[in-house]
């Protein structure tokens, strides 16, 4: 199960890139934004029952 | 007396095999990728399978899903060189059982499945007058005699069939042929996407086993999915092993379609690359980090991967080396990778950098399953 979400920004252009996903066995795995992604779409039900995506853009 | 010449009434269809064929003359017939159980990149075996209703890959291709939400039970899942004597195989996909649960959750599901891409099922015809039947053909073997069931689950237009087999005789390698009808409703996206899901169920609450068995095609209706299905997880003696899995179309099931193992792994890779030690190229970025460190992918992927690292990468500028356990962040799409990272500092901007370590242990794994 997923237990954190977060958005990841290129650090040369501070473009995002992907998000980071951790899971509750405390597995890390880069998700892109793609829609036919199975990972991505689990972050989509996972914001969908109220969870939220940590965000921290760079300045 | 001799025939002198043969006519379709002197040889019927059933006589005419495969192995009596100068040729394959269906190459590539078989849907299931990996069926011979051969590839398995991730890894050869993970235990304490069960919890949270995760799904795990294994072997390459096939996914263990449970509802583990409502359970204590737990699976082995394994590669294994328990085969039918005889055969040709040399692996199998061994599920353990390790906590038992005799007696389920209404909610409870086990099974084994594999997914298909619509764009390769095209010639089934779905959802015509002209839809193909197709046959399913697998080797298996375990301890928990009785029912099983075999689902197929077109995930385009919520409709499945589902047959039932038995295994006979305990610790016994028994070869499964199963026939599905053809169906002419519910044509399937010619895309990328999951169409079919192929479920071989293992363990079934009452809410997948209350109705009649779905022996022909109809709407999902969850409790007609699963109906007579043995209970595996009753026991920690139980095991289920399966091999020479094939799925193709028509009504008989032919020899099982042995591929090159390259062939088979690069099939394998358009859904799942594993990289022990690669060798990665990038540039140390204005904070001196290396950055945009990268490599081509050898077998374009499904669809743009997810990816995860392990170990430690060791990177050399020509002047320096530096080790990193870190990736900041992916950039990612379906033929190539790559890789921002935090950790050490090297001196100076702007110089090349490769990966270097060949430790055996670090590696890169891109997944994109279905």
């Amino acid at each position: 199960m997923i237990k954190t979400v977060e958005k990841k920004y290129c650090q040369i252009t501070n473009e995002f890139s992907c998000y980071k996903v951790i899971y509750t066995n405390e597995l890390e795995v880069f998700v892109p934004h793609n829609q036919a992604n199975k990972d991505y779409q689990a972050i989509q039900e996972w914001i969908a029952a109220g969870n939220t995506v940590i965000d921290n853009p760079p300045e | 007396m001799a025939i002198s010449k043969v006519t379709t009434a002197s040889i019927t269809d059933a006589d005419i095999t495969t192995a009596k064929l100068a040729y394959d003359a269906a190459p590539f017939r078989n849907i299931i990728i990996n069926g011979d159980m051969s590839i398995a990149q991730r890894g050869t075996s993970t235990s304490g399978l069960g919890s949270d209703g995760a799904t795990t890959y294994v072997l390459d291709r096939f996914k263990f899903q449970v509802n583990g939400s409502v359970s204590t039970a737990r699976y082995t899942v394994s590669q294994d060189t328990d085969v039918p004597t005889g055969q040709g195989f040399v692996k199998s996909s061994k599920i353990d059982v390790t906590t038992a649960d005799a007696s389920l959750n209404s909610a409870y599901y086990s099974f084994y499945r594999q997914e298909i891409e619509g764009q390769n099922l095209q010639y089934l015809k779905k959802g015509t007058a002209n839809a193909e039947s197709i046959t399913m053909s697998f080797w298996v073997k375990s301890n928990k005699t009785g029912t099983y069931i075999c689902e197929i689950d077109d995930n385009d237009n919520s409709r499945n069939i589902n047959k039932s087999y038995t295994i006979n005789s305990a610790d016994t390698w028994e070869k499964k042929t199963i026939t599905f009808a053809g169906d002419t409703t519910g044509t399937l996206d010619n895309d990328n996407g999951s169409s079919f899901r192929i479920f071989w169920w293992l363990a079934a609450g009452t809410d997948f086993t209350s109705g009649t068995l779905a022996t022909d095609w109809e709407s999902t209706v969850n409790a007609n999915r699963a109906v007579g299905q043995v209970n595996l997880a009753d026991s920690t003696a139980n095991e289920w092993y399966i091999t020479g899995v094939q799925l193709e179309a028509g009504t008989t099931a032919s020899d099982f379609e042995f591929l090159p193992f390259d062939v088979n792994l690069g099939r394998c890779k358009r859904y799942c690359q594993k990289y022990i030690d690669p060798h990665l190229v990038g540039v140390n970025n204005s904070g001196n980090l290396p950055s945009r460190v990268g490599m081509n992918l050898p077998v374009d992927m499904r669809t743009t991967p997810s990816a995860s690292i392990s170990g430690t990468f060791g990177f050399w500028d020509g002047g320096a080396t530096q080790n990193y356990t870190t990736v900041s962040a992916f950039f990612l799409n379906s033929t190539s990778i790559q890789m921002d990272w935090s950790g050490s500092t090297f001196s100076v901007a702007g110089k090349t950098n490769i990966q270097y370590l060949s430790s055996g242990s670090n590696y890169i794994l891109i997944d994109s399953e279905l």
